[in-house]
């Protein structure tokens, strides 16, 4: 049960991070598809830094450059899709989609050719292992393993919903996702606000990339990406109707599923069950589905989410 | 009325070829600059095995990786058109991969469990990929739900049933479904003597000009028909395809069901050859459907440039293999894809800048002209 | 004080966009605490003077006057430094945010980086009692009326200290209470010391508030008049660059039998919960043209979509030629003979992206003239067909029936709609503003045909909002008010006040 808790809350996080990303990105006018893209880069980084900073580094130092650098490179990383989406005006599916390929083969490619400088050619997988750093993370209370990301989410959680509903940054940020044009006739620079929310998606997806990799196994094989945890990021973002709060309660309930589908066995009565674990990955998906069916006729999406903004258009 | 002929450089498709062009040229030369990062001294070497591809050789083996190649780009030119066609009533079609693996499940279970012929595989699997398109199709018109995010999800669930469904027809001990050749080579394709020109590799069969054939078929619907004609016009302004009478929401069901038919029937063109089978334990979306995207946008959303383009993507990734695995990886081809198809989103600002040159260009033209008028004009 | 009169000068603005000479060397200057009208017609270039003054545009030449300093405007922020403020034609607002919100985005008041909402409260309300604004601040912006979302936008230039203000078209969307309200709030800030720049071809307005005018013509400056040294013929004269000839020619009507017939037709409303139509019935003859008048709003656009099929009826009946089209498939009406030229020619009348002759044949495609039985487009025969309605009807056009028609201009893509839906020889003809956007010369043009189709036979609902063309063209009108038809007026015996005074729903007929 407290395996159940556990995973139920890390699932959580990541989800929650990730479609906070997404939040920010939508409330200021660009549809960042390339959320799963941006997990697996900003996972690269963190697992670099997991692997090579030595223990003796202590915890925080460990907690703080790992996450510094899942962010930076999530962030930089998201640069693919502001230059292309807000500067040049590409089609912002597209440019999602090919962030997606890119991310993996990217990763894959790069740790592959580390991989294979290091070992000389003997080892030409695309792992990374860090299993004892992994430690580092966890404090155990009891027999639930607290880990400080837990925390980083949940703090992210209060800044994201006081930025975006209290502060100017937010009020003019989500301006820009319903209504650019009026916007830019109160003075306020759609282009650099829209560049701030996508960098800030690529920040919170890097960092949901690190906590992914980091929540259940020691060794992440980058071949693999993130096996959909972007997409359903952006399943709890509309799930959570663009709104913080519900984003949250949202990624809660699709991390229980999400857990049950790894644990389940693990429970008697749910084996009694017989449900196949891969139903419980695929309810969120349907979940989001039915939801949207109720609900897309007047849909709580920024209404200039995923339109070009042009200066002379009016 | 008479005709003029345009300027090479002022037409569409001139542009957008010479757009496509430069986008694969970028592709390249990025991927090229990540092998000399990599390691410098065998770069050139790799780079030349990814372009020379199967050509690299000796003549029998390369009719053997000829045959292989176009196999498989079969299906990524299946899945471009799939996008394409879907795109032309303004749909953008993400769930083309989904549907890739609703194809790919109808056909493999239709020939494992029901031991059928492949006709009937090929049209099962063809079936439940369109009902896949059809239910994003039938989201949008009657919900309103977005495609993208309507096929995002519908890819997922579809990737799992599909792993549920085809577990009942794996072999026993391995994650993969049961080999045709052995189980039920009825349901191979037909390769009517194909496959003697390419040195007897059994997988080329009869899928390879049919998808060809489609394409064709695809790009007279779209230009020389009533129904391209009405799919269009709900594309480009779905009011006024709605003003004019047009049954626009069912227009869309039926595009997105012949969007998503394309795409199964490219799964069961591969699937039934036995040249690939499914493994039940896959945990993301197959990549052959988001390819199906780049193909369809380099090859400048028309039937025929996704013919080249699938090929040239599928040439590429072949060659991707042939690099020195020592040394390199062979996911660089699928890098240098994912690169062109980053690129290919810049088409737009590509062709708007060659237009806004000519336009500037006609201005001056036109501004001399009026100088020169006013200047006679004068009292 | 200042030394010189005028707190805003252009001086010989010349904006260019590719293709055309939006402002050719224009010159305004407006003094201390005048209501100064700029008139013009559509696309005389009202709009983009406007818009380089508030710094969305940059002219190419010309020199901006702040009390006699020449200043640069590069953008909103800096028309915003200057005091300028701009209330826009099309509301420039966030329509899920509070009219609070909406009043200070931009120029919010922060601790911290936190918002101080409760401060800007208390100052936007004082600013609206002084005023006579009546909002409330956390009411969201989608929720009110037009006229409240006008006065939040006022209110905010005035949050913003504004002395400078400049309304673009404020009364296009009021009723003429509201306009009326509008005018004299107009005239309290020009009294407090603002100076006011007032964008509009309405020439009773001008005549109401303002005290100057300047008239602009297609880009070009006509000049500066003082308005009460000037009458309504002289201005129009100026605006448009001749005697305009109003009465349009032509004999009475003969109407014959009943082509369509609306019953009780109720319309549900997008918001609110009122319905956008409450049971009206009317009919309409061959041989007549019925006009549809009223404000903006006030139902029309709506009866006409139940009429054409374009939304669901809620209730009641609409007989077209002695049949019932109630639920009746748009295609189906439109072969039956019904032909529509749309209020929104880029939403409902052309595939912009589609080519002129592949919208020639919009309604017709499928008929055997121009598909084969096995689905093939005759593309000879379309072609045809429209290079005959293009001479017909004078279309003009780059390249003829293969330009595409995003390139062609505003007149001529409506003679493109017009020349459509009369070639497909309807029974009745629905024309919903077909003069809306139109430069003079084409307005006449299809007033005339609109009246051709009358006398050949057609029966004719017009759908207007501007009084002169309802009261020349029409044979009877209808006025509606709030979703309800509250008069019927003949327009030979009637005058435009009357008019006027239904539109208002200040008259009603069954009151009377």
């Amino acid at each position: 049960m407290i395996l159940l808790l556990q995973y139920t809350i890390i699932f959580a996080s990541v989800l929650m991070l990730v479609a906070l990303g997404g939040c920010f990105s939508e409330r200021s006018g660009v549809i960042n598809i390339g959320l799963e893209g941006t997990m697996v880069i900003g996972a690269l980084g963190g697992a670099l830094v997991m692997k090579y900073l030595p223990v003796s580094a202590g915890a925080f130092a460990m907690v703080a450059l790992t996450v510094l650098a899942s962010a930076l490179l999530g962030m930089l990383f998201s640069l693919f899709l502001a230059v292309a989406a807000i500067s040049f005006k590409a089609d912002q599916t597209i440019i999602g989609t090919a962030m997606n390929m890119l991310a993996t083969a990217g990763a894959t490619v790069a740790v592959k050719a580390m991989n294979t400088i290091a070992s000389g050619g003997n080892d030409v997988s695309s792992d990374i292992a860090y299993t004892h750093t992994k430690d580092l993370f966890i404090v155990r209370l009891g027999e639930f393993e607290f880990n400080w990301f837990m925390l980083i989410a949940f703090v992210c959680l209060i800044i994201s919903y006081v930025a975006l509903y209290k502060t100017r940054f937010g009020l003019r940020l989500r301006s820009c996702g319903e209504h650019p044009q009026a916007s830019a006739s109160v003075g306020i620079n759609v282009f650099k606000m829209r560049y701030a929310g996508v960098l800030i998606s690529g920040l919170l997806a890097g960092l949901g990339g690190i906590v992914y990799i980091t929540a259940g196994v020691s060794v992440w094989k980058f071949e693999y990406g993130v096996a959909g945890f972007g997409f359903l990021a952006m399943a709890v973002m509309i799930f959570g109707a663009w709104h913080p709060l519900r984003i949250a309660l949202a990624a809660l309930l699709f991390g229980f599923l999400r857990a049950l589908g790894n644990v389940y066995s693990g429970f008697d009565f749910m084996l009694a069950l017989n449900i196949p674990g891969v139903v419980y990955n695929m309810l969120p998906y349907i979940i989001s589905l039915v939801v949207l069916a109720f609900t897309s006729k007047k849909s709580r999406a920024p209404k200039a989410a995923g339109l070009i903004y042009d200066k002379g258009s009016r | 009325m008479k005709k003029e002929k345009t300027p090479l450089i002022r037409q569409d498709g001139f542009q957008t070829l010479l757009s496509s062009l430069v986008c694969v040229l970028g592709g390249l030369i990025i991927g090229y600059i990540v092998l000399l990062l990599i390691e410098p001294s065998g770069a050139f070497g790799a780079i030349t095995a990814i372009m020379k591809s199967f050509f690299r050789y000796p003549g029998k083996m390369m009719l053997k990786y000829f045959g292989q190649t176009l196999v498989r780009t079969v299906p990524l030119l299946m899945c471009s058109l799939s996008v394409l066609f879907a795109y032309k009533v303004g749909m953008f079609n993400i769930g083309v991969a989904g549907q890739y693996v609703a194809g790919a499940c109808g056909c493999l279970y239709a020939a494992l469990a029901w031991k059928l012929p492949w006709l009937p595989c090929l049209l099962i699997g063809m079936v439940a990929a369109g009902l896949l398109g059809a239910i994003s199709g039938l989201l949008k018109t009657k919900c309103n739900v977005n495609v993208v995010i309507s096929g995002i999800m519908l890819n997922w669930i579809t990737l799992y049933l599909t792993n549920l469904i085809l577990g009942k027809v794996k072999s026993p001990n391995s994650p993969y479904t049961l080999e045709l050749r052995g189980n039920n080579p009825g349901a191979l394709l037909p390769r009517m003597g194909l496959d003697k020109l390419f040195n007897n590799e059994k997988s080329v069969t009869i899928a390879i000009p049919l998808a060809v054939i489609i394409a064709v078929a695809i790009w007279f619907v779209l230009n020389k028909t009533k129904f391209g004609y009405e799919l269009k016009a709900t594309g480009h302004n779905y009011h006024a395809a709605r003003y004019a009478g047009m049954k626009e929401n069912w227009n869309i069901i039926v595009t997105m069901f012949i969007a998503g038919a394309l795409a199964g029937l490219g799964a069961g063109m591969l699937f039934l050859t036995g040249i690939e089978n499914w493994e039940t334990t896959t945990s993301s979306v197959p990549a052959m459907g988001f390819n199906g995207i780049a193909v369809a946008f380099l090859g400048g959303l028309s039937p025929i440039g996704s013919i080249l383009s699938s090929f040239f993507i599928q040439y590429i990734t072949f060659g991707g293999g042939n690099v020195d695995l020592q040394v390199y990886s062979s996911q660089i081809s699928s890098l240098i894809s994912s690169l062109i198809i980053y690129l290919c989103a810049f088409v737009g600002f590509f062709k708007f800048f060659i237009q806004g040159r000519i336009r500037k260009k006609d201005e001056k033209l036109a501004a001399g002209a009026a100088e020169k008028r006013e200047g006679g004009d004068a009292k | 004080m200042n030394s010189t009169p005028y707190a805003i000068e252009m001086l010989n603005i010349t904006k260019r966009f590719p293709g055309i000479v939006a402002n050719d060397n224009v010159t305004i200057q407006l003094k201390h605490g005048e209501i100064h009208a700029l008139l013009g017609e559509n696309g005389a270039g009202k709009s983009t003077l406007m818009s380089v003054l508030f710094g969305m545009y940059q002219a190419e030449e010309g020199v901006i006057k702040k009390n006699g300093e020449v200043v640069k405007i590069n953008s909103p922020n800096d028309a915003n430094d200057l005091g300028i403020g701009m209330v826009h034609q099309h509301f420039k607002m966030v329509e899920c945010f509070s009219v609070l919100d909406n009043i200070i985005l931009g120029v919010e008041d922060t601790k911290y980086g936190f918002l101080q909402r409760d401060k800007a409260r208390e100052k936007v309300m004082a600013l609206s009692e002084r005023y006579g604004l009546k909002v409330d601040p956390d009411a969201i912006i989608e929720d009110i009326s037009v006229g409240m979302q006008q006065r939040t936008e006022i209110l905010k230039m005035l949050y913003r200290d504004n002395e400078i203000l400049i309304f673009d078209e404020p009364t296009a969307v009021l009723t003429p209470q509201e306009i009326e309200e509008l005018l004299q709030i107009m005239r309290n800030l020009a009294a407090e010391g603002k100076s006011i720049l007032f964008i509009t071809h309405k020439l009773n307005e001008i005549m109401a508030v303002a005290d100057r005018c300047s008239v602009l013509r297609k880009g070009k400056y006509m000049g500066t008049v003082d308005v009460k040294d000037c009458d309504r013929a002289q201005l129009s004269r100026m605006m448009v660059g001749r005697d305009v000839e109003f009465a349009v020619q032509k004999d009475p009507a003969k109407p014959t039998d009943v082509v369509l017939e609306v019953k009780d037709l109720c319309m549900a409303s997008k918001r609110g919960k009122r319905n956008s139509v409450n049971g009206v019935s009317f009919q309409v003859r061959a041989g007549e043209i019925v006009c549809i008048a009223g404000i903006e709003g006030n139902g029309q656009s709506e009866l006409v979509y139940g009429i054409t099929g374009l939304e669901d009826v809620l209730s009641g009946s609409v007989t077209f030629c002695g049949q019932d089209i109630t639920n009746a498939p748009i295609r189906k009406r439109s072969l039956m003979g019904m032909s529509h030229i749309p209020e929104d020619r880029h939403k409902h009348g052309l595939v912009l992206d589609y080519t002129l002759e592949d919208n020639m044949v919009l309604q017709r495609y499928f008929e055997p003239e121009f598909t084969t039985k096995s689905g093939i487009l005759r593309r000879g025969n379309i072609r045809t067909y429209a290079e005959q309605l293009i001479e017909q009807f004078d279309v003009r056009s780059g390249q003829g029936p293969i330009t595409m028609t995003r390139s062609m201009s505003g007149g001529n893509q409506q003679r493109a709609i017009i020349s459509r839906e009369i070639g497909r020889d309807p029974k009745l003809l629905i024309a919903v503003q077909p003069t809306r956007g139109i430069d003079v010369g084409a307005i006449e043009y299809i007033h005339k045909q609109i009246v051709a189709q009358r006398d050949a036979g057609k029966a004719v609902l017009l759908v207007s909002l501007e009084l002169d063309e309802v009261m020349t063209v029409s044979d009877r009108i209808l006025v509606m008010y709030e979703g309800e038809i509250v008069g019927e007026l003949d327009p030979k015996t009637s005058t435009v006040e009357e008019l006027g005074l239904y539109m208002a729903g200040a008259k009603k007929e069954g009151a009377q």
